[in-house]
């Protein structure tokens, strides 16, 4: 579906660069901001001090075998002794840099979560109506979840390496440049090896991480639709595409497999070959009396750890690379325009009746936009191009009136109520509610200006009076408990709340289950009771209820109403009975 | 049916055993090429240190033989562990989805869908982990640390006593620690979930969140919860960085200990210097493994929280589980006898009859009290009541979605329990708004009503359900697909969808649910006369809001205070003056006050 409205490029949160993975990095590390400093100190810290232990325990070899070979373990006893107290040192180090690190990296993920779900809950409302809810945030949060794991592991594995790296050629070329150079150079031949599976392992990790959100997709379905698949014989078609999910998912884990394997396998013959040339040079080194036996244990010491960790800058660097796939579509999502602070005007196909809109409005604005509390005015929309909902329509309703719109299904009803609400901006034509209008307000000060009680009216898994002092958290102040239980007497609620069990602690379930349409109808009212907005809009608040909560439901309606202008999106004739004035939108 | 047996990892980790016994054989075979390997370099030390000329040639061809061979059962080795945790991960989630199916609907309002797809998705991978990496690790560790230490064996025997002397602590400390952080890897498990479920609850409620700008509301909301799973992440790492540190040190000790004990027996000339060398090579390929086994307490634990939230919810028992636990068999011959009269009594007449169901949701809030009502084949029977009164959980009851706590419920002469429940189900149709549609095609929710459907027989049904125009309106007519929960499809579309799968499935007993409220005049039109052609010659129940809508019903039953608190047809209930005869009056009077439209 695409949906036609103009939204203004994103401002986003920082505007990184063009993709590229550098930059994606690049933008991905930039996220820390104030604390990266702190971050990466602490992962040098910590690469440095795990290091300097195991250089530690080579120079404990040294000694050892020096004493060996030289048949005297004259002062060996405090040598050693000191040595193991560096080595203790070493890893006292690394342990204060890798929980500082982890500190870091906990926050740099709780960040990059808040961010990624606070721009989840900003798109524009064409978006949640187009996607899989269910679909669209497990991906997200598998994304940031595979993303976070850059900051809590992935990316210290690698600089780590990389560090001890350096930190370990420094007293191995002590020991012997000429060794230790051929050593390197062997080294290189693998780590070339390794980087040839960076881009295949790139691109399994994503056809794995596709399979996974698809088989989550499945589950979604079949857990929603839980009662009708009991219901007609179609848990077996549901359970064919699921094992289809399932196998695509189990294909993608074996191809990941092979080539874990093939590189698992490249570098196991490496290790033995690197193992081999370094017994070839050493004993030759050795004979030629170039070296000690005990520097040649310490530097074959010393070449274990440092062959180790040059081979995870091997084995780490694809694994970040899958992480980074998982960086990219964070970043694309973020890129995203959100919802504008404000529609832009509408585009020129439609310019001229704006303008004329736009003139008849400033002609009347002085007198006029007082006892308006709601003008439409040449409204064209539609949420496809080719299915216009709307053309040139206009509606006008004055301050303190009941209004009720009624119109076959389909008419666009509840879509008049998504306009007012600035869910979607018409592509043409022109809305003021109470004066303001898309050039003098934000879409969050019009929005102020309504209570709405939606078709199905939906609770928040918080609890009942954290729902209803939802109507004040625009306010930014603390609502009291008074004046909740005011609003839920005024809804007619606050008598069924009471004899819940939990009272006003009560959650309601998943999709508010536990309560009945009426019962969340009247939470819904109290909310709107309570938000005490000038402008009241129901969309066919009085629905699906039995005549005992409607009237409930009327009487609690009743009251709310006074004073204040009330839209009525209606669908059954008795609930036309209580408005001043109908309209009907004929398709 | 016999309870099964408990289980799900284990019996898919059986069932593969062999790839892992491959996988632990190429490990063997790996390790004795390092070691043999090792053996050769520290001969050939030994003779140059002795001044004796060695063949480097000879020694580098076989040293690189070896490696190739090496590379060789390496790649078989990974492989086949890769395989297994493949194989493994594919069963335990196939027979979890089908598990996921059978439950019954009770299961998922308590902790809500959320919940369940966490588990599932992150859980799995978690105990993948377990299957791809920490258990062949941990076999394959185990099979070097057996054969260098037997190779040691040969050197001296003291030598093992040294190396193994201080892993008594080291298993102590692990131990505890691993206990620690398991617990905390549960906590992180459970607030992951109250995340992901607070986003999920945040976006299904976007219209309410965007129109009351509760844009802030909700990052402090989803805020609080993600500072809480960071702060304890960090609780976990001070924990397990504390093992990490324990682990560097304790397995140092002993190796130390080692080289000062064989530089002992070089000085006192029991083992030559190469020997040692070779000792020295090999012990840094040992120690690290044994650490590594002592300390994978910590990784097992945790992917065991994860398993056993998966056990735990493959051990759910199933509908099917549940209603069998339900009846006690000693006396189900005697149900079938009573069965048997009832067929024989009124076996043409009673199509349910009910007597003093009572249910509740949730503990201590009952929503039926001991209803009992009975409906004749054929008849229409009608449901009215305030909400709340159990007017829905009657429909839920008699699909047998959720089980009655007390009482008897006869479908057809036969108690539900003896029924499968398949067949049961098989009996009802539901029409009611709603019903939900499946993220497919179109064509697809209609054809639920009889899988298999030919295009035109769907077609025929969305005819008959006055539904066909607005789909074939559609810019892909039955193959357009339908949004989550069916966001584009209205209540009175949705209405009729589910009036054609009624057509398709056919069943002897229709439910009716609020049929024609929320739908303007024309369209109430269109789905009453569906409706009526749909329930000619079944046995209909309807749930009513508008008393108008059932004064034609055979009967009606007045629900209050989770009983029928009065039945009878419309003249009758009216001549009783009790509660019905109350509400309508109120109705009639509601519909006289309504004025005539106006338009603007």
């Amino acid at each position: 579906m695409k949906s036609s409205h103009h939204v203004p490029a994103s401002d986003g949160a920082a505007v990184p660069p063009k993709s590229g993975r550098k930059h994606l990095f690049l933008w991905f590390m930039g996220l820390m901001e104030k604390r990266l400093p702190l971050y990466l100190g602490a992962i040098l810290l910590s690469s440095c001090g795990a290091a300097f232990a195991r250089i530690a325990n080579a120079w404990i070899v040294e000694s050892v075998i020096t004493s060996a070979q030289n048949r005297d373990a004259e002062g060996l006893f405090l040598r050693v002794g000191l040595q193991f107290a560096a080595f203790v040192f070493g890893w006292w180090m690394w342990r204060v840099g890798i929980v500082r690190y982890n500190i870091e990296g906990r926050r740099g993920i709780a960040r990059l979560e808040k961010l990624v779900l606070s721009k989840a809950l900003r798109l524009p409302f064409s978006y949640y109506e187009d996607h899989h809810s269910g679909d669209f945030i497990s991906k997200l949060i598998y994304d940031t979840e595979r993303a976070g794991d850059i900051y809590s592991s992935r990316f210290r594995r690698l600089s780590s390496a990389v560090i001890s790296t350096v930190v370990y050629l420094i007293p191995m070329f002590c020991y012997s440049s000429s060794l230790t150079l051929c050593l390197l150079a062997i080294s290189m031949f693998s780590f070339l090896g390794n980087t040839l599976f960076l881009k295949p392992m790139k691109t399994s990790g994503g056809a794995l991480a596709a399979g996974n959100g698809k088989l989550l997709e499945h589950l979604t379905n079949m857990l929603s639709g839980l009662e009708t698949v009991k219901m007609f014989p179609v848990g077996e078609m549901l359970l064919q595409m699921f094992s289809r999910a399932n196998e695509e998912c189990f294909k993608a884990q074996k191809k990941t497999n092979l080539l874990g394997a093939g590189l698992e396998s490249l570098n196991s013959f490496l290790d033995l070959m690197g193992a081999l040339a370094f017994l070839g040079l050493g004993v030759w080194f050795a004979a030629a009396g170039r070296i000690s036996l005990g520097e040649l244990t310490a530097l074959y010491t010393l070449y274990g750890s440092f062959r180790y960790v040059f081979l995870d800058i091997g084995r780490y660097l694809p694994q970040m690379m899958n992480c980074l796939a998982n960086v990219e579509n964070l970043y694309d999502f973020l890129q995203l325009p959100e919802e504008p602070q404000q529609y832009d005007m509408p585009a020129e196909s439609s310019e001229r009746g704006r303008s004329q809109a736009d003139q008849a409005g400033a002609e009347k604005e002085q007198e006029s936009s007082r006892a308006w509390a709601v003008r439409m005015e040449h409204i064209d929309f539609g949420y496809q191009k080719e299915r216009k909902i709307f053309s040139d329509f206009t509606l006008r309703i004055p301050e303190g009136k009941c209004v009720a719109v009624a119109g076959e299904s389909g008419c666009g009803k509840s879509t008049l109520a998504k306009l007012l609400l600035g869910f979607y901006a018409p592509e043409g034509g022109y809305i003021e509610i109470c004066g303001m209008n898309r050039r003098n307000s934000t879409l969050r000060q019009m929005r102020r200006m309504i209570a709405y009680v939606p078709q199905e009216p939906y609770l928040f898994e918080v609890t009942i009076a954290e729902n209803i002092a939802y109507g004040l958290a625009d306010s930014g102040r603390k609502v009291t408990m008074e004046e909740i239980i005011l609003a839920a007497r005024t809804a007619n609620a606050h008598e069924f709340i009471q004899k819940l069990p939990q009272g006003y602690q009560t959650i309601p379930g998943e999709r508010g289950n536990t309560l009945s349409g009426g019962e969340r109808q009247r939470i819904a009212i109290a909310r709107a009771v309570l938000k005490n907005a000038p402008i009241l809009l129901l969309d066919e608040a009085t629905s699906a209820l039995d005549n005992e909560s409607e009237r409930l439901i009327n009487e609690a309606l009743d009251r709310l109403r006074a004073g204040r202008t009330t839209i009525m999106i209606a669908h059954r004739s008795s609930a036309l009975a209580l408005a001043d004035e109908v309209v009907r939108i004929l398709v | 049916m016999v309870k099964k047996a408990r289980g799900l990892f284990w019996r898919a980790s059986i069932r593969y055993v062999f790839l892992l016994g491959i996988s632990v054989i190429l490990a063997v075979l790996l390790n004795g090429i390092v070691i043999a390997g090792n053996d050769r370099v520290a001969q050939a030390a030994d003779r140059i240190f002795a001044g004796q000329a060695v063949d480097m040639g000879k020694l580098l061809v076989g040293l690189s033989g070896l490696a190739v061979w090496g590379a060789v059962f390496s790649f078989g080795k990974s492989l086949s562990a890769g395989h297994y945790s493949a194989l493994v991960s594919r069963r335990v989630r196939k027979q979890l989805g089908e598990h996921l199916l059978k439950l019954p609907c009770a299961c998922f309002d308590e902790r809500g869908a959320g919940g369940v797809l966490t588990r599932f998705s992150s859980d799995i991978g978690e105990a993948g982990r377990f299957y791809s990496e920490i258990l062949p690790d941990l076999l394959v560790n185990l099979v070097t640390v057996v054969m260098v230490t037997g190779y040691f064996t040969r050197m001296d025997g003291r030598l093992i006593l040294i190396l193994f002397a201080s892993y008594p602590v080291m298993l102590v400390v692990a131990d505890k620690l691993s206990k620690k952080l398991a617990r905390i890897a549960k906590g992180f498990r459970t607030r992951m979930d109250d995340r992901t479920e607070a986003a999920y609850d945040l976006i299904q409620g976007i219209e309410i969140l965007r129109s009351y700008n509760l844009e802030e509301t909700a990052d402090r909301r989803i805020g609080t919860v993600i500072d809480d799973i960071a702060d304890h992440g960090c609780k976990s790492t001070r924990i397990s960085s504390m093992g990490w540190l324990l682990k560097g040190v304790l397995t140092t000790v002993p190796e130390v200990v080692c080289y000062l004990f064989a530089l002992y027996e070089v000085l006192g000339g029991r083992i030559t210097t190469g020997e040692m060398l070779s000792f020295a090579v090999l012990l840094g390929r040992v120690i690290y493994p044994i650490g590594d086994i002592v300390f994978c307490a910590n990784d097992i634990r945790t992917a065991g929280v994860a398993m056993e939230r998966l056990e735990r919810l493959f051990n759910r028992p199933t509908e099917e589980e549940e209603r069998l636990s339900a009846c006690d068999f000693g006396g189900k011959t005697e149900t079938y006898d009573s069965a048997e009269k009832g067929r024989n009594g009124d076996r043409e007449e009673t199509a349910i009859s009910w007597s003093g169901v009572k249910f509740s949701y949730e503990l201590g809030n009952p929503v039926l009290k001991g209803a009992s009502f009975c409906i004749r084949k054929g008849e229409t029977a009608a449901f009215v009541g305030g909400s709340g009164e159990g007017k829905s959980t009657i429909f839920k009851i008699l699909c047998g979605l959720y089980t009655k706590e007390e009482g008897e419920y006869l479908l057809y002469g036969r108690r539900i329990e003896d029924w499968d429940i398949q067949a049961a189900r098989d009996c009802f149709s539901i029409v009611s708004q709603n019903v939900f549609l499946f993220p497919e095609s179109i064509f697809w929710n209609v054809a639920c009503g009889k899988p298999g459907v030919s295009r035109k027989e769907a077609e025929e049904a969305c005819r008959a359900a006055r539904i066909h125009d607005f789909i074939a309106g559609l810019p892909e007519g039955y193959d357009t697909l339908v949004g989550e929960r069916g966001v584009k499809i209205s209540g009175g579309e949705r209405q009729r969808i589910s009036i054609a799968r009624a057509f398709l499935k056919n069943a002897p007993i229709i439910l009716l649910d609020e049929p024609t409220s929320a739908v303007d005049t024309g369209t109430e039109q269109e789905i009453q006369e569906a409706v009526s052609r749909i329930a000619a010659g079944k046995t209909v129940i309807v749930i009513a809001h508008r008393l108008s809508t059932v004064k034609s019903a055979d009967r009606i039953y007045v629900l209050q205070d989770g009983h029928a608190a009065e039945s009878g047809t419309h003249k009758e209930l009216l001549r009783k003056k009790g509660i019905y005869a109350n509400l309508y009056g109120k109705e009639v009077e509601e519909n006289e006050k309504q004025s005539p439209c106006t338009g603007i």
